[in-house]
């Protein structure tokens, strides 16, 4: 039977396992065993009379190094303590040098979580191909330390002298937004706002039907070759989604969606956004696809962070050329 | 617009080496990203290095010949296994320079770090390689007896520009934001990577922007441009008159489009020009019902 979508009221069939809370609990206890040991390393090159940029690296779940960038406003342009913001990125982008959210007066960070660039040394399942690693066990599914990857930078921050660890908040689209969305639930007290832009990892085995596109449709692909494993399939993502992670999230959300998003449907956004109790805002803009309205929302997403987390003001561009 | 000095010669020179080495390619059928519609398999060539590079290589079911689009690298460490409705339609060759993902087992690109690898010298500019990775691929499209060769486009940004100058049996552009047009110029307009890595390298040495900038020539669009022949269209920003010199260089017939900052409808127009322009029928990657 064929029929018009409707992703607003789409239901989506997706239960939360009894145990997903002892499960995340028992995740987060390993990780908080093993020690961070970050360290920065000065990026002279990249850094201004402005920005001071740092090439940093910490200590994950399963010992992974993963890297990332730190950007600090310099002590000459504004004192500290300056609110913190973690960036997230996709799935195939690399990590955000975030020297123009430093501009703007935050001390950001810009994370690789494990796979990425200059954090693949000991685990690199790929592109595609980290969506299905170990897609059979959640117990060493590829987001399992992923996840706690971008955990760990909000650890990161929180470790910085310079940072007001009551202002710190998490930004990103699609994987990003799913980071946003998931760090945002395992801390729930640590971050004071979140803004997701076209989440992905929601609603996944629902995106997986609806849509050809990569990344999603890795799924499929692995499901045409191992049919059989469809239950195992179900049940490992049902840990991992970001609509069972959003009921524990208490900051305030910005979330903003494509209406024809080809690569994270429509549905599941609405989906993950109806799964929050906290405070929060939906932008969703027709005609717009995975870019999720981004040319008229950006403005909106940079209004919201600095309503919640308060940056001195920083410099214009024509003021650092 | 004048070509800098030594343009032909250098670009000759590229040709030469591409010359001397045979591709040597190599396919392998990879069964999970295929269907019943079509096989998809990793490809393997030999380019100028020698390197050997990679790409993701898609021919539809059925008797052929079919129309056939070279998807240009793009700037960042993935390319995505080509588009399904792409597959579905066309021969596809998505192409990994060198130092992606698939094609960086001797080097790996960084970023940022790319744009400015080697930048000081043109005989070392990495980007001197990574165009000969794209005139290889086109090159290893052309020759497959699938391809209608009379329907084939390049797709991508300045790469695709620059490999339709080396190819002109190509017969269909579509490019999307050439990052080295006027690249001497656009650096100073924005403060975002990749552009910034080249504000980074002058701020730091600003004497060697005078090599930076005759580097840069010789990649910019617009002095490939006259060389273009086939059917072009070029995607602009909010700024139709920054694309207005590279437009009217362009040899064969072009036209601009103008985003509408609209995901869907901008993939939908783009796919629908290039479908028209290779005989097919546009498809929507968002379908608007779904069957249960």
């Amino acid at each position: 039977m064929t029929s018009v979508r409707d992703p607003e009221h789409y239901e989506l069939n997706l239960a939360r396992p009894a145990d997903f809370d002892g499960f995340w609990a028992e995740v987060l206890a390993q990780a908080g065993e093993i020690p961070l040991e970050p360290v920065m390393e000065p990026v002279p090159l990249r850094s201004t009379d402005d920005v001071e940029v740092f090439e940093i690296r910490y200590r994950s779940l399963d010992g992974v190094v993963v890297a990332g960038w730190y950007c600090r406003p310099s002590e000459s342009v504004s004192a500290p303590p300056y609110p913190g913001l973690m960036l997230v990125p996709g799935y195939v982008s690399e990590p955000t040098l975030p020297t123009s959210w430093a501009r703007r007066g935050y001390a950001a960070i810009g994370v690789a979580p494990r796979g990425k660039l200059r954090s693949n040394i000991r685990y690199n399942p790929g592109y595609p191909g980290l969506l299905v690693h170990n897609i059979v066990d959640r117990n060493t599914y590829a987001y399992r330390g992923f996840y706690v990857d971008a955990v760990r930078a909000l650890d990161f921050l929180r470790g910085r002298p310079e940072v007001d660890a009551a202002r710190i908040g998490i930004h990103g689209s699609s994987q990003g937004g799913a980071l946003t969305i998931i760090t945002c639930a395992l801390r729930p007290g640590d971050i004071a706002c979140g803004a997701a832009g076209a989440p992905y990892l929601c609603g996944m085995m629902a995106a997986a039907s609806l849509t050809h596109s990569y990344p999603y449709e890795e799924i499929n692909e692995y499901l045409r070759v191992h049919p059989s494993h469809r239950s195992m399939v179900e049940e490992t993502l049902a840990y991992f989604d970001g609509v069972n992670f959003a009921p524990l999230i208490q900051a305030p959300m910005l979330v903003y969606i494509g209406l024809e998003d080809h690569v994270c449907p429509p549905e599941t956004g609405y989906a993950v956004f109806r799964a929050m109790s906290c405070e929060k805002e939906l932008v969703a803009t027709p005609r717009c696809a995975h870019d999720a309205g981004a040319y008229w929302v950006n403005a909106r997403v940079e209004r919201f962070l600095a309503e919640h987390l308060r940056p001195v003001a920083a410099l214009s561009v024509e003021a650092i050329q | 617009m004048t070509r800098p000095d030594g343009f032909t010669a250098y670009w000759d020179r590229l040709e030469a080496d591409l010359t001397r080495l045979e591709p040597r390619c190599v396919t392998e059928p990879m069964p999970r990203h295929s269907t019943e519609d079509f096989t998809v398999h990793a490809l393997r060539m030999t380019s100028v290095g020698p390197y050997r590079t990679f790409g993701y290589l898609s021919v539809p079911a059925g008797r052929g010949p079919f129309p056939a689009v070279l998807e240009t690298p793009r700037y960042g460490s993935v390319n995505p296994v080509p588009d399904y409705n792409d597959r579905m339609r066309y021969v596809v060759l998505t192409l990994m320079h060198r130092g992606q993902r698939l094609a960086d087992e001797t080097f790996a690109a960084e970023y940022p770090g790319l744009l400015t690898l080697g930048i000081d010298d043109p005989e070392t500019y990495v980007y001197r390689g990574i165009v000969a990775d794209s005139v290889r691929g086109a090159d290893v499209l052309l020759a497959l007896p699938e391809v209608d060769p009379d329907r084939v486009a390049v797709v991508g940004d300045d790469l695709a520009l620059i490999t339709a100058a080396f190819r002109p049996t190509i017969g269909t552009v579509r490019s999307g934001w050439p990052m080295f047009y006027r690249l001497a110029e656009a650096r100073r307009r924005t403060l975002e990577y990749p552009m910034q890595e080249l504000n980074d390298l002058l701020r730091a040495r600003p004497d060697r922007g005078a090599g930076v900038e005759a580097t840069l020539a010789l990649f910019d669009p617009i002095h490939h441009a006259p060389s273009v022949r086939a059917t072009t269209l070029i995607v602009e920003g909010d700024d139709p008159d920054w694309m207005t010199p590279l437009r009217e260089a362009v040899a064969g017939p072009v036209e601009g489009y103008r985003l509408s900052h609209e995901g869907g409808t901008d993939t939908d127009r783009l796919d629908a020009w290039l479908a028209g322009r290779m005989g097919v029928a546009p498809m929507t990657k968002f379908q608007g019902k779904v069957t249960a």
